[in-house]
């Protein structure tokens, strides 16, 4: 069934337009968000490949074993990315706020030092 | 000490050490925090070694928190599945560090501390990414070790150019670990595992577009931190600003763990349903890895910032280094394996060269370098053999490597390789030769100038007279080793033996799933040596020909200006090397889908 598959098409879409964004960007703040935008793409496909429909969640203290329940373990690997994400985030952000000290501008094309 | 205490101590020791120097550095000084990140790293060395002796007859298995597989071969727990050629780059990675470690004594920090904690989390990250068994331990360590190298690669963060470098290097890399790590949800979709073994043994033989689709994401993912074309760019900006220890390690280890990986997942995951597939995958790869090696070679010729050229030879030994994994057989798997060992302690010892001379002249670019450099003949003379090392002219461990890729390539009727190889031998050899006639001899006129050789870094260390002993033993123990390695007796024949193991997808499931202990790989016949070694002492002395012609070309004549041509380089090809991050991204985003139409279109 195609309504099953949304999430999929909904990773890829968000997938394609993070990295356009980033292509065509003319502010390196706005790249590194495109960045995370990116990254949660990720988050949508490692959920939806965990999801099952009637699932409840994966906590067995008050339920019988057996229940449908979704897949932990993408939920933990969605954490564990999330984790990466924010370290990634802060450190490309905080070598943007330098650059913008010592060069002044935050454009991509401005700060194209080294080529060649 | 036994090998189960000894394994988890690679990966914990550098981390304890580093957490403790990260608290109390403010407090114990610099001097402290760099002999202890030095004991660090040596111990790191000490138990790399042992496990590399540990494991030399069979491969181990590491259960941690003793999760082995239970009853019905369901994996609960994450493993670290190691064989000798895991515990051979882990030794290697350990000593680069060491070597640089002991290098960076001399250079300043005007930051705090923040150098060692980094290395050695870089060093941690690395020996965990060639032990493990399981597919996303494998990509946490993969994001450690970029994270890690992020850092150490934009830390000099009082000039602009190592941020535009580093953001570069972390844009790209980024990219690629989302790719990696959609092609693992995906594996895991198919499948519901992540330990490499189980997931080989639950994909089995089928191939469709989910598989497909999932290996390009992965290989990608890894060729962008390989540094393959079209997905290199970041390569060259990040070595040409990070501090000179840390671009031995990036060059040295870094790039070649993602080649290492793709071998790894290929062999334990990809080998059966593409097996039908297997000749066009292996045309298709050697294509990849000759387009890399020509242009990498290309660009080398044409730098005139030093860590620049080198940098771009690292692009164009990759480039063989993926060749020897595309071939797809043992031999060639084998040829890989002693190829980044030795390339990775040559490459070290020049980084550290190039360092040396920054340290002594306080400049990088050649042009301004010319004829600075006479009476450093030490340094000129392990210059020499860097460079002869590259064209594997001579007792260098990469004449090994050359032969059996060369050899494996003849076998499977491919081998115009030999040709690139020795194209890759001659130019990236005659680069770092004319470097050296026109730096520590001071031939010919200066080098032209150009954009990037006028990146000027700001000198890491306090100018002294002569080279310290601590930045040139570094230099020195690594080319001389990577000499050493080639006189190692039956180096090829026991790699050989070692490669069979790795590419057979049913002992690595069974010794990991079914506790199966392996038999001791017996050494196999290598070949003779005599072709290769014709081979490449032709192209050492192509090399220095094309290094003479260069600096001399005035002297001699019209006829040799095409080497001025040369040295130029294509005004597009450097105009595509823009330094703009989208162009980096668009340039990946077009090679992954040019990669995914190859793939739909020879391996459905």
């Amino acid at each position: 069934m195609i309504l099953a598959h949304v999430p999929y098409f909904v990773a890829a879409w968000i997938f394609l337009w993070g990295l356009y964004g980033i292509v065509t960007s003319k502010n390196l703040v706005h790249q590194v968000i495109c960045l995370a935008i990116v990254q949660t793409s990720t988050y949508v496909l490692l959920l939806a490949v965990g999801f099952k429909t009637g699932g409840t969640a994966p906590v067995f203290a008050d339920i019988p074993v057996g229940t449908v329940v979704v897949d932990p373990l993408v939920q933990a690997l969605m954490l564990t990315d999330v984790v990466v994400e924010a370290t990634v985030m802060a450190l490309l952000l905080s070598m943007v706020v330098k650059a913008n000290e010592l060069v002044g501008t935050i454009d991509p094309e401005e700060l194209k030092i080294m080529q060649g | 000490m036994t090998i189960t205490t000894l394994i988890p101590l690679p990966i914990a020791n550098p981390l304890i050490a580093a957490a403790f120097i990260a608290l109390t550095g403010n407090w114990i000084g610099r001097r402290a925090s760099d002999s202890i990140a030095i004991a660090s790293a040596g111990a790191n060395l000490i138990f790399a070694l042992l496990i590399l002796r540990g494991t030399w007859y069979h491969p181990y298995v590491y259960w941690f928190g003793n999760w082995w597989p239970r009853s019905n071969n369901v994996v609960l727990g994450i493993c670290f599945s190691i064989d000798a050629i895991g515990a051979a780059l882990a030794v290697l990675v350990s000593l680069l560090t060491t070597a640089a470690l002991i290098f960076s004594w001399k250079i300043f920090n005007d930051t705090e501390n923040h150098l060692q904690p980094l290395m050695l989390i870089f060093m941690a990250a690395m020996c965990g990414f060639s032990y493990t068994g399981d597919l996303f331990n494998l990509f946490v360590f993969f994001e450690l070790m970029s994270v890690s190298a992020f850092a150490l690669c934009g830390l000099k963060t009082l000039e602009p150019a190592p941020l535009q470098g580093a953001f570069n290097f972390a844009v790209v890399n980024t990219i690629g670990a989302f790719m990696i790590l959609i092609g693992i949800g995906l594996l895991y979709a198919r499948t519901g595992a992540l330990n490499f073994a189980e997931v080989g043994r639950s994909l089995g033989t089928r191939s469709d577009a989910l598989v497909l689709v999932a290996f390009l994401l992965i290989s990608v993912g890894y060729f962008a931190k390989a540094a393959i074309v079209p997905f290199h760019f970041w390569l060259a900006d990040a070595h040409s600003v990070a501090p000179t220890p840390v671009c031995v390690l990036f060059s040295g280890i870094m790039v070649e763990l993602g080649i290492y990986a793709v071998a790894r997942i290929y062999w334990t995951i990809f080998r059966a349903p593409l097996a039908s597939h297997a000749p066009e995958l292996r045309n298709i790869l050697l294509v990849i890895a000759a387009v890399t090696s020509l242009l990498g070679g290309f660009m080398c010729y044409v730098e005139h910032h030093l860590k620049r050229l080198l940098a771009f030879s690292t692009i164009s030994h990759a480039g063989l280094m993926l060749a020897g994994v595309g071939l797809l057989t043992s031999k060639a798997l084998a040829g890989f394996v002693i190829y980044v060992l030795s390339h990775g302690l040559i490459k070290g010892g020049l980084f550290l060269c190039a360092g040396i001379i920054l340290h002594r002249l306080q400049k990088i670019g050649e042009s301004h370098l010319h004829g600075r450099g006479r009476g450093m003949w030490f340094t000129a003379s392990l210059f020499i053999l860097g460079a002869m090392g590259l064209a594997a002219s001579g007792p260098f461990g990469t004449l090994l490597g050359e032969n059996m890729i060369s050899e494996a390539a003849k076998e499977v009727g491919q081998g115009w390789f030999a040709y690139i190889f020795m194209f890759v031998e001659i130019v990236t050899g005659a680069a770092v030769l004319r470097a050296t006639f026109r730096i520590f001899f001071g031939w010919g006129k200066p080098a032209p100038t150009d954009k990037s050789s006028q990146v000027d870094e700001a000198p890491e260390t306090k100018q002294g007279g002569g080279t310290p002993a601590l930045m040139f033993l570094p230099a020195a123990a690594l080319i001389l080793l990577g000499i050493c390695i080639s006189g190692m007796p039956q180096l090829r024949s026991i790699a050989h033996a070692n490669a069979e193991l790795f590419i057979n997808q049913t002992s690595y499931a069974s010794s990991v799933l079914n506790n199966l202990q392996l038999a001791a790989p017996e050494p196999i016949e290598s070949g003779p040596l005599t072709a290769s070694i014709i081979r490449c002492l032709t192209a050492g002395l192509l090399a220095f020909l094309m290094a003479f012609a260069t600096v001399f070309r005035d002297r001699l004549g019209m006829a040799l200006s095409f080497t001025r041509r040369l040295e130029l380089g294509n005004s597009l090809l450097r105009q595509v090397h823009s330094g703009h991050p989208g162009d980096y991204v668009a340039w990946l985003t077009f090679g992954t889908a040019l990669l995914g139409g190859v793939f739909v279109w020879f391996l459905r």
